[in-house]
C-alpha cells in the first residue's frame, strides 16, 4: 500500500506538469492502472468473491483501457496537441497540487484522527483537489476532461478506503455514469474541433451576462 | 403497483430506441412520441388515483410516497405538454430556418427528450440514495445532448460549461453521499446500504460530525445542479442556448428533481446535524441566489436569459422556503415547484415563439407585440404576470406564503432583504416585458401569430392548473391530503 501512495502522488504531481495531450492522456491511463490496482488489493483482503474483484475489473475495462483510447482517438485528429501556455502556468499547478497535498494531510488529521489508512486517504483527498485544480486551470478541453477523471478516481479511491466499496448496484451505475460522460465529452471536443477549429476552450467567450 | 413501475421503467426507453433505430417519417414519429407520454401521463393518473399517500410502496429498489407522487406529477404534466406541442414547434423551427438540413433529427430529439423524461423519473422512483445519485448525474449528461441539440458555437460553449460545471458539482455531492455511507457503517455496519428508509428510521444513530460534513457537500453538489449561486455560472447560458421546450423542462422539472433530492438527503441527516446549520447557510445561499439574479434581469436583452435569471430567483425562494423548514413553509415550497414548472414552461415555449416570429432574441429590437401578434402578447403577458407572482396564479399564493414563514420563524432581516431584492426582478421583467408588448413595430416586423390550437390549447391548461391548484389546494380532500403528507415526510 506505501508503495502504491508514493506512485498515486507521483503520477498526480507528473499529471500536473505534462503539456503534450497524448502523455497526458497515457498517464491518465496509468493512474487508473493503479487504482485498479489498490481495488483488487482491497478486494483480495476482503476475501474475493464477485464483489471483490468486480470493481478492480471494471476499473480496468472502463478506465483503463476504454476511456484513455477514446481520448487519444480525438487527440490523433488534433494538429496543435501541446496545450499552448506559458511555463509559469505550469509550475503554478505544480504549485497547487503541493499546497493541496499538505491540506489533504491537514484535513484528513482534523476530521478523522487516528484512521488507519492516513496516507492513502490523503491521497485520496490530493487527487481531488489536484483533479479540481486541473479543470480550473487548463485551457484546453482535453485537459479539463483528464483533471475531471482525476477528480473522479480521487473520490472512488476515497470512498473505497473508506467504506470498502458501495452496494454492487450502485458501482455499477458509478462506472456507467463516468462511460457516458466520456462519450458524450468526446463528442463535445470532437465537435469543438469541427466549430472552432480548435479545443481551446478559452475562444468561447460569447456567452456572458 | 409493479404494472405502473413497469410502464414508467419501460415505455420511455422503449419508445427512444424506436425513434432513433427506426426509419419513420417526421409525422409517425410525433405520434410516437405523442402516444408514448399520453399512455404515461395516463398510467400517472391511474396511479395518482389508486395511491393512498399514508401507505407508501416499498421494495428492496423502489420506494413512492406522497413527496415523490407530488413531484412526479409535475414531471409527468411538462412531459406530456412538452410531447403535444413539440410538433408545431420543430416544424416552426424548420420553416424559420433555425433548424436546417443534418440538424433537423426530430428522432434523435424525441430520443433525447424520452431518455431525459425517463432519468428524471428514476430519481423520484428509486430508494437508494446511491442510485439516486447515479440517476441525477445521468440527466445531466442526457440533458447535455439536448442543450447542444443545435451544436452551434454558443450551443457547445454552453454545453461545454454545463457539463463541467455540474459534473463537479455532482462529483462533490458523490462525496457527500461516501461519508453519509461511512457514518452509516460506522454506526450499523454495512447492511442495507444508503437504503432511505432504512436510513431514516436509524437517522438518530448517526454520527453528527460525519452528517455535518456530509450535509455540506451534499447541499454544494445537488445545490449546483438546482442552479444555486454561487455555481449557476452554467444556467444562464444552458437555458438559453437550448431548444425552447427543453429549457421548459431544464427549469422546470430538473431544478424540482435536484430539490427532491436535496429534501430527501436532508431527511437523513438534519436528526442528527441540527436544522440550524442547514437553516444558516441556506438562508445565505437562497438569497445570494436571487441578489445575484436581479440585476442580470434588469440589464437584459436576451428573452431567454431574462426567464433563466427568473428562474434563479425562484430557485432562492424556493431554498429560503426549504431553509425555514416548518410544514407551513415547505408546503408553499412544493406547491411553489408546482406553479414555477408550469408557468416557466409556458413562458419558455413562448420565447422560442417570439423568437421564430421576430426572428432575433434581442428583446430592445421587438415592439408592439400587442397590435401585430396579439396571441402570442396574450400568453406573453399572462406568463409573465404569473411569474412575478400576481394573484390569482399559484405562485402568489407560494410566494406569499414563503414570506410569511420567513417572517414567523424569525428571519425579519433575510425576510426583507427578499422582499426588495423580489422588487428588483419585477420591475426588470415588467419593464422589459412592457416594452415588447406596447408602441409600434419600428425595425421588425413579425412574420405573424405563429401559434396553433393545440398549443393554445396545452398552454391555457397549464396556467388554469396553476390558477387552480394555487387558489384552492386546500380545498381539494385529496391535494391537501397528499401535500400534507409529503411535508411529514420531509419532517417540518
Amino acid at each position: 500500500m506505501e508503495y502504491l501512495v508514493v506512485a498515486l502522488m507521483c503520477i498526480v504531481f507528473l499529471q500536473t506538469r505534462f503539456m503534450e495531450l497524448r502523455r497526458s492522456t497515457i498517464l491518465l491511463g496509468v493512474q487508473s492502472a493503479f487504482i485498479a490496482a489498490a481495488c483488487l488489493v482491497i478486494g483480495i483482503a476482503h476475501g474475493g468473491g464477485l464483489h471483490g474483484f468486480l470493481p478492480g475489473i471494471l476499473t480496468i475495462l472502463v478506465k483503463v483501457i476504454f476511456i484513455p483510447f477514446a481520448i487519444l482517438k480525438v487527440v490523433r485528429g488534433l494538429k496543435d496537441e501541446r496545450e499552448i501556455i506559458s511555463d509559469i502556468n505550469v509550475n503554478y499547478s505544480t504549485g497547487v497540487a503541493a499546497l493541496a497535498l499538505a491540506m489533504s494531510y491537514m484535513i484528513i488529521d482534523r476530521l478523522l484522527p487516528g484512521f488507519e489508512g492516513r496516507d492513502i486517504l490523503a491521497t485520496a483527498m490530493f487527487m481531488i483537489m489536484t483533479g479540481l485544480a486541473l479543470i480550473v486551470m487548463r485551457a484546453r478541453a482535453i485537459m479539463q476532461m483528464i483533471g475531471m477523471i482525476t477528480m473522479e478516481n480521487g473520490i472512488y479511491l476515497l470512498g473505497l478506503i473508506m467504506t470498502e466499496g458501495l452496494p454492487i448496484i450502485i458501482e455499477l451505475g458509478v462506472f456507467l455514469d463516468v462511460l457516458i460522460a466520456v462519450v458524450i465529452l468526446v463528442i463535445l471536443t470532437s465537435r469543438l474541433r469541427l466549430n472552432f477549429s480548435t479545443t481551446d476552450t478559452n475562444v468561447m467567450q460569447k456567452l456572458k451576462g | 403497483m409493479t404494472t405502473y413501475l413497469a410502464i414508467f421503467i419501460c415505455l420511455p426507453p422503449i419508445c427512444a430506441i424506436l425513434a432513433l433505430v427506426g426509419t419513420f417519417n417526421n409525422e409517425i414519429l410525433h405520434w410516437l412520441h405523442r402516444i408514448t407520454a399520453t399512455i404515461f401521463g395516463l398510467a400517472m393518473v391511474k396511479l395518482a388515483m389508486d395511491f393512498d399517500p399514508t401507505q407508501p410502496f416499498y421494495n428492496d429498489y423502489f420506494y413512492i410516497d406522497a413527496l415523490s407522487l407530488w413531484v412526479m406529477i409535475i414531471i409527468t404534466t411538462l412531459y406530456v405538454a412538452a410531447s403535444w406541442t413539440a410538433k408545431s414547434y420543430l416544424s416552426r423551427e424548420e420553416k424559420c430556418g433555425v433548424l436546417k438540413g443534418e440538424q433537423l433529427q426530430t428522432g434523435r430529439y424525441f430520443a433525447l427528450m424520452q431518455l431525459f423524461c425517463w432519468t428524471m423519473f428514476l430519481v423520484l422512483i428509486v430508494n437508494n440514495l446511491g442510485l439516486m445519485w447515479v440517476a441525477i448525474e445521468a440527466t445531466t449528461l442526457i440533458s447535455a445532448l439536448l442543450i447542444s441539440y443545435k451544436f452551434t458555437k454558443s450551443a457547445l460553449e454552453a454545453t461545454w460549461k454545463y457539463v463541467m460545471v455540474c459534473t463537479v458539482g455532482i462529483c462533490l455531492a458523490l462525496l457527500g453521499t461516501l461519508i453519509m455511507y461511512y457514518a452509516q457503517i460506522q454506526a450499523m455496519g454495512s447492511a442495507n446500504a444508503l437504503d432511505w428508509v432504512y436510513l431514516k428510521q436509524h437517522a438518530n444513530a448517526l454520527n453528527p460530525s460525519l452528517t455535518k460534513l456530509a450535509m455540506l457537500f451534499l447541499l454544494v453538489g445537488y445545490g449546483t445542479k438546482a442552479g444555486m449561486a454561487p455555481m449557476h455560472s452554467w444556467l444562464p447560458d444552458a437555458y438559453a442556448e437550448a431548444p425552447s421546450l427543453t429549457s421548459g423542462m431544464l427549469s422546470g422539472a430538473l431544478c424540482t428533481c435536484a430539490i427532491y433530492v436535496l429534501l430527501r438527503n436532508l431527511v437523513i441527516l438534519l436528526p442528527t446535524a441540527g436544522a440550524e446549520l442547514m437553516s444558516s447557510m441556506m438562508v445565505f445561499f437562497a438569497l445570494l441566489t436571487v441578489a445575484i439574479a436581479v440585476p442580470f434581469v434588469v440589464v437584459q436583452r436576451d428573452v431567454k436569459r431574462i426567464l433563466a435569471y427568473s428562474s434563479m430567483e425562484n430557485i432562492g425562494i424556493m431554498l429560503a422556503g426549504v431553509s425555514v423548514f416548518t410544514a407551513f413553509s415547505l408546503k408553499a415550497v412544493m406547491l411553489h415547484m408546482y406553479s414555477h414548472a408550469m408557468i416557466k414552461f409556458v413562458l419558455f415555449f413562448m420565447a422560442g415563439t417570439i423568437i421564430q416570429e421576430y426572428g432575433t432574441r434581442n428583446m430592445m429590437r421587438i415592439h408592439g407585440m400587442l397590435i401585430d401578434v396579439p396571441q402570442t402578447a396574450t400568453f406573453w403577458l399572462t406568463g409573465m404576470l404569473g411569474i412575478l407572482g400576481l394573484p390569482p396564479f399559484g405562485l402568489f399564493f407560494s410566494k406569499f406564503n414563503i414570506l410569511t414563514a420567513m417572517f414567523k420563524s424569525g428571519h425579519y432581516i433575510a425576510g426583507s432583504l427578499l422582499v426588495v431584492l423580489l422588487v428588483g426582478v419585477l420591475i426588470g421583467i415588467l419593464y422589459h416585458g412592457m416594452r415588447m408588448l406596447s408602441d409600434k413595430a419600428k425595425s421588425r416586423k413579425p412574420i405573424g401569430d405563429l401559434l396553433q390550437p393545440i398549443d393554445i390549447l396545452v398552454l391555457v391548461l397549464l396556467l388554469l392548473a396553476t390558477v387552480v391548484v394555487g387558489v384552492g389546494f386546500e380545498n381539494f380532500g385529496w391535494l391537501n391530503h397528499l401535500l400534507s403528507q409529503a411535508v411529514m415526510i420531509i419532517g417540518g
